[in-house]
């Protein structure tokens, strides 16, 4: 511990050297200034397409203050000439409005509608009642399709179809209590205190009013039969009211509260907002960026302790390899906490729920570029493997998140659970396992073959980058247990071949859908089969391995630990979501029921064993050759489950 | 001129070893390929229409109630939402729940004052936001039919356009993205080549050379610039591929081109100053942020002009964008003024 504190108070002094002295007064204004004009630029109501449509407008025309419209004010003849040459993109004549029939005109048509249409939601808002502005709303059920529950539906059902009953609360507190039986929320303690901002509070005081107010009285319903009609608009009164206030707000600022349109339980048309939580998720990315911005420190100092050999001096001391990576490690860890903290705390969030949640994110990302740092050869190379990492973590982290609420395969990324936390509601403990345990297990992993990998020849060696992963790999297996880690390797490289699947069903999403699954289908088997040979391979490159027997033997094995781990996979995201097609596309079948479970096991320790065996002919193309007749068993194997299944028919 | 194409390629082939210019066309595929995800599917859900564009999904309505069929009018303007009448909710419930119907809409009597209606949604997420987003454009049609027989004027409601968010986020969002990107990139490339002369100490090798300092750095801008513009040019082509045309493309290539030699510049300068990657790099990401911030309080940033300029708005800002090469002029002419001190102070 001690040898950690001093290699971590050293990679401190560097800094402070680096940083001290003249060069201080030129960054830290730079910094000051990045972050002053950072934060103006977020309070302000900016929009990205300034100017993009040109339009006229006559005298009687409504007032268009929206950065996107460039107005001109015309009378009706140039206007028609104008429009005509293509000089303006509509006309806006009184409350009429005149187009061309190309797209142009027709996007501008389109943005002027929905510009106006807000409009005048806030005009016959302030200028009715609101009973007379906004006259439908809209009481939301949920009701599962699934058998299983449809049982529990039915109970409910008798309430529901009495007939000329009114749309009353009864049947909400219904669905409420069946909804605390269906899903899973077996809140974690700690995810159970959610933070809410102000706005949020009040949703959620206002949310169980309702579900109190009626539970199981169905006598009492009785009573105010006189003025039904009253007593249900009252809750969809409150309900308006509350929707129209955050029309008003989100008017104005990019809030915590970009609210999904059926968390409401009672929703009014063109109150209706978008469910995408693009704002929250800029908010919680605002964790990531401090992160980002110190780790060119934290691979520099790895390059030029590499070049100036300073770190094969530091391997000589009697230090072990992963105090040297934990103590060069601290300080950013430090860092990026006390980071975190700030942000929450000007976000008036939750401080330990955002720990929970981003200090693991923060050991995926350092995990991420101490690969960065181990791998690359020179300053050009750590520029792209450093933006490439970049990319990769951004994507990673926040396209999901995009999808919070639309889809629990959000849940892959742990930027959805901070959009939830910011968004006053809770989350499992499921769902925190499954956000963050690839980010330990990815941290694990480079922790482990960093530690491995960490000697001189590999740090200093000069070579192509494809060997220099295969020199990683074999170092990180433990030759004297071959079998231990060829099986774990197996296991472990599942999170990768799933990550790995889904980048490839994003960057075919532009294809058709039948190409897209069977595109996806034939390179994930490809995939597959690297992953479970990869070891091998190595192992038969350095001869390490030899005779038929073995070969086998450790196919066998490896092609467990991925069954293992593939399954595993699988459990998981099956308790999150239930609902995703790709996943079974991905992954062949999701086969949990008797024997059939081990059919992917034979196949995956056949196919593996002729990729093994083919490899070991040792010529040039051969583990690609092996790679190809594994494939295509995989394939054939693929293909006739999915016909049994009915897929095609 | 010969000592300056001689430089030059010495750059490039540095460049081109290193496949520096194949991680960066694959950093930027990758971004744009996601970007499209997230273009889906913003659009999707802030389109309802969008909706119908990209799925092909077809939502049939249970409807029940007395005025079904007033309200089966108003859902069945939309091409893929069909209705189907049921004569009480118990057996729309067992057709729901056998997956005949996507949900089910109870309409009461009343017509005037405030209508409650009852809307059933699938538990399952992803249903649930389609089934919504494909309803709301009709929901908000009877809404204003609603208005309209409780006494509400709304206005400006004959009119109908295309939906322009897929359009403004293709024209503001990702083609800035992908037109000045390269120049980010350049910036990078810029920073490592200028600090790895100082910190392998081989500036003072090509002092000793029979080359000028001016020329030296002329040729590391210009391999800058070479490689943005060629991950600029191949971008166009992709786009237009993908049917995406960008209009005025001679002056949105400029003005990328342009921008990438700014931004290269700018780079050199910080390289110069500090004299060693680690500090330049970072202090050059947040002189990026201080210009990307920045650009955006200025009428026509780069970002917006080339918005304007690629989406073809009418006699849109090509005066501007003459001016940003004066600039760039104005900007070279300062750099080599200050190189040479800037090399040689400690």
């Amino acid at each position: 511990m001690k040898n950690i504190f001093t290699i971590a108070w050293w990679e401190v002094t560097r800094l402070r050297s680096r940083f001290g002295g003249k060069s201080k007064f030129v960054i830290l204004p730079v910094i000051l200034l990045a972050m002053v004009l950072s934060y103006t630029l977020y309070h302000q109501d900016f929009t990205i397409c300034k100017g993009l449509y040109t339009i006229g407008v006559s005298p009687q025309a409504p007032v268009i203050k929206d950065s996107r419209f460039q107005v001109l004010a015309l009378d009706r003849e140039s206007a028609r000439s104008l429009l005509q040459t293509g000089n303006i993109d509509l006309y806006v004549d009184a409350d009429k409005v005149w187009v061309r029939q190309d797209l142009r005109s027709q996007y501008a048509a389109g943005a002027l509608k929905k510009y106006l249409e807000n409009e005048e939601l806030s005009r016959i808002a302030g200028q009715y009642e609101v009973n007379q502005a906004f006259p439908l709303r809209i009481t939301i059920d949920y009701l599962d399709k699934d058998p299983d529950t449809a049982v529990a539906g039915a109970e409910k059902s008798p309430s529901l179809s009495e007939p000329g009953q009114p749309a009353s609360p009864a049947p909400q507190s219904d669905i409420a209590a069946n909804t605390t039986a269906v899903p899973p929320p077996q809140a974690a303690p700690k995810a159970d205190s959610p933070v809410s901002t102000p706005s949020v509070k009040q949703q959620a005081n206002s949310a169980p009013e309702e579900s109190v107010l009626v539970p199981g009285k169905p006598e009492v319903q009785a009573v105010p039969k006189p003025t039904p009609s009253i007593a249900s608009s009252s809750i969809s009164d409150a309900a308006v009211k509350e929707q129209l206030k955050n029309l008003e707000k989100t008017r104005k600022l990019p809030e915590f509260k970009a609210e999904f349109a059926s968390e409401n339980d009672v929703i009014v048309p063109s109150l209706m907002s978008p469910p995408m939580p693009l704002a929250q998720v800029i908010i919680a990315f605002l964790y990531i960026i401090p992160m980002f911005f110190v780790s060119v420190f934290f691979t520099s100092s790895f390059t030029e302790e590499k070049v100036n050999r300073k770190l094969v001096i530091l391997l000589s001391a009697p230090v072990t390899r992963l105090q040297v990576i934990f103590g060069k490690m601290l300080p950013y860890y430090v860092y990026s906490i006390l980071a975190i903290t700030a942000v929450t705390i000007f976000l008036k969030g939750n401080v330990m729920l955002a720990l929970s949640i981003f200090v693991p994110v923060m050991l995926f990302i350092f995990a991420i570029y101490l690969m960065v740092a181990l791998t690359y050869r020179t300053f050009k190379d750590q520029t792209f493997f450093s933006v490439l990492a970049l990319s990769v973590i951004t994507v990673y982290l926040v396209v999901p998140a995009m999808f919070t609420g639309v889809n629990n395969l959000s849940f892959i990324s742990p930027l959805t659970l901070a959009v939830l936390m910011y968004r006053g509601e809770t989350f499992g403990i499921a769902e925190y396992l499954v956000a963050t345990l690839p980010c330990y297990l990815t941290f694990f992993l480079v922790m482990y073959i960093g530690n491995r990998a960490f000697n001189e020849e590999f740090l200093m060696g000069f070579k192509p980058l494809h060997t220099k992963a295969f020199e990683a790999l074999y170092l990180a297996i433990n030759k004297k247990h071959l079998n231990i880690s060829i099986f774990l390797l197996g296991l472990l490289l599942i999170p990768v071949v799933f990550a790995v699947q889904l980048v490839l069903i994003v960057l075919g999403s532009s294809l058709p859908a039948t190409a897209l699954i069977g595109m996806i289908m034939l390179l994930s088997i490809v995939i597959e089969e690297v992953a479970k040979s990869l070891g091998i391979f190595v192992l038969l490159k350095n001869k390490v391995v030899r005779s038929r027997l073995d070969i086998i033997k450790l196919a066998c094995l490896s092609a467990l630990g991925f069954w293992i781990g593939e399954k595993l996979l699988l459990l998981l995201t099956m308790s999150v979501s239930a609902e995703n097609s790709f996943m079974t596309a991905v992954m062949g079948t999701s086969m949990f029921n008797g024997w059939l479970l081990f059919i992917p096991l034979v196949l995956h320790a056949v196919s593996t064993s002729v990729v093994g065996l083919l490899a070991s002919r040792g010529r040039k193309l051969s583990y690609f050759q092996g790679i190809l007749a594994g494939a295509v068993i995989h394939a054939i194997y693929n293909f006739s489950i999915l016909l049994a299944s009915g897929v095609f028919r | 001129m010969r000592e300056y194409l001689t430089l030059l390629k010495r750059e490039l082939k540095s460049i081109t070893r290193e496949k520096t210019i194949m991680f960066a066309v694959l950093v930027q595929f990758f971004i744009a390929s996601f970007s499209s995800v997230i273009m889906v599917g913003i659009m999707a859900f802030y389109d309802p229409s969008s909706i119908s564009e990209n799925t092909k999904a077809n939502i049939t309505v249970g409807l029940v109630g007395k005025n079904a069929n007033e309200m089966a009018g108003f859902l069945t303007e939309k091409n893929n939402v069909h209705v189907a009448y049921y004569n009480n909710v118990t057996f729309a419930e067992t057709d729901f729940k056998a997956g005949r119907i996507s949900a089910i809409l109870e309409t009461p009597p009343e017509k005037s004052g405030v209508v409650d209606m009852k809307l059933v949604l699938p538990e399952m997420d992803t249903q649930q936001t389609v089934v919504l987003m494909a309803l709301q454009e009709p929901l908000k049609n009877y809404e204003n039919y609603l208005r309209m027989t409780n006494g509400v004027d709304l206005k400006y409601n004959g009119f109908n356009g295309k939906p322009a968010n897929t359009y403004e986020f293709l024209y503001s969002i990702v083609i800035p993205i992908l037109m000045l990107f390269p120049s980010l990139i350049a910036g990078s490339i810029m920073i490592d080549s200028v600090s790895e002369e100082f910190e392998n100490k081989t500036f003072d090798t090509l002092m000793a050379a029979p080359v000028s300092l001016k020329q030296v750095f002329a040729a590391k801008v210009s391999a800058a610039i070479v490689t943005a513009i060629l991950q600029v040019v191949l971008w166009a082509g992709l786009l237009r591929l993908n049917g995406l045309v960008i209009q005025n493309l001679a002056i949105v290539l400029g003005l990328a081109t342009v921008v990438a030699a700014a931004i290269s510049f700018i780079a050199a300068f910080v390289a110069l100053y500090f004299k060693d990657r680690e500090r330049a790099q970072f202090v050059y990401s947040m002189v990026l942020v201080v210009l990307v911030s920045g650009s955006a309080f200025l009428g026509s940033s780069p970002i917006s002009l080339i918005t304007r300029v690629a989406s073809g708005v009418p006699n849109a800002g090509i005066l501007t964008a003459a001016i940003y090469p004066l600039l760039l002029a104005a900007l070279g002419f300062i750099f080599f003024k200050l190189s040479r001190k800037l090399v040689f102070s400690k």
